[in-house]
């Protein structure tokens, strides 16, 4: 998986950095996901105990 | 669903806090509907659905960057910015926080205005819109405008490179921050800021179960 985009130099050079791989987009939404779901899990698993210990 | 838009519940006739301004109020949604435009002209096209974007989306980002500079003149010169620093009392409610997670029995330490993790967050969402407007601002100089004309030779090749990297991934981090505040603000728990930031409220009864008094001169 690429990180960065890169335009191939017509003049034989090196090729050129021209911006962040778009591939990357879905592993940002992916952690946004992991996130939220880590978050609701340990919510529920609070609510749970506090809930016990009443 | 009744209570982000009812001014009756919960507080009938109860003491109500000012939590946000009309003109945060404003800020926030203006911010929220320029930041849902910029998304839509960066990504949908990377998608595969084509259409004319630029416009779009140049003009939107210079008014994104104008309210965040009203924004950052109105929190330094006329708000307690202090609301929004990081201190050790946010330190203590974030260890009090992990210390619960793991069986602690200690009760949890009520913040002020703002918990800790809304204040960890407005820093990360600081970070990333800045980078985003800042890097933004230095691409209109390649395009073409009623205002300028382009110049893409100030800067050499390799850094425009490094601005567009920023730029790319600053945008999609904003992606990511996005999905996690529309969490945040739909969960039940948080319904009643959700609300305050639509009718700009909070009741005394959320004032005092949710918040240090001390720490939050209401």
């Amino acid at each position: 998986m690429a990180l960065f985009r890169y335009s191939r130099s017509i003049y034989g050079g090196s090729d050129q950095l021209i911006g962040a791989s778009w591939d990357l987009l879905p592993w940002f939404v992916g952690a946004a996901v992991a996130f939220i779901i880590v978050h609701a899990v340990l919510s529920a698993l609070a609510k749970r105990r506090a809930h016990g210990s009443h | 669903m009744d209570q982000l838009t009812s001014g009756r519940w919960p507080a009938a006739g109860g003491e109500r806090i000012k939590r946000h301004s009309l003109l945060d109020r404003a800020y926030h949604w203006l911010m929220a509907l320029c930041v849902f435009v910029l998304m839509a002209t960066a990504f949908l096209p990377i998608l595969g659905i084509k259409f004319e974007w630029l416009d779009i989306h140049w003009i939107t980002g210079v008014t994104l960057a104008a309210l965040v500079l009203i924004h950052i003149v109105r929190a330094l010169v006329f708000q307690d910015w202090r609301n929004m620093w990081i201190g050790r009392s946010d330190l203590q409610e974030i260890w009090r926080g992990v210390a619960r997670l793991f069986g602690s029995r200690q009760p949890p330490l009520l913040p002020g205005k703002y918990d800790a993790a809304q204040k960890l967050y407005h820093l990360g969402v600081a970070v990333v819109v800045l980078a985003v407007i800042g890097t933004g601002l230095l691409m209109l100089l390649k395009i073409d405008t009623p205002f300028w004309r382009r110049n893409p030779y100030w800067f050499s090749a390799d850094t425009w490179g490094i601005v567009y990297v920023i730029h790319g991934f600053a945008a999609m981090a904003i992606v990511a921050v996005v999905i996690v505040h529309l969490y945040f603000a739909l969960v039940p728990d948080s319904w009643y800021m959700l609300r305050a930031m639509v009718r700009g409220w909070i009741s005394g009864k959320e004032y005092s179960q949710h918040h240090d008094p001390a720490r939050w001169k209401a």
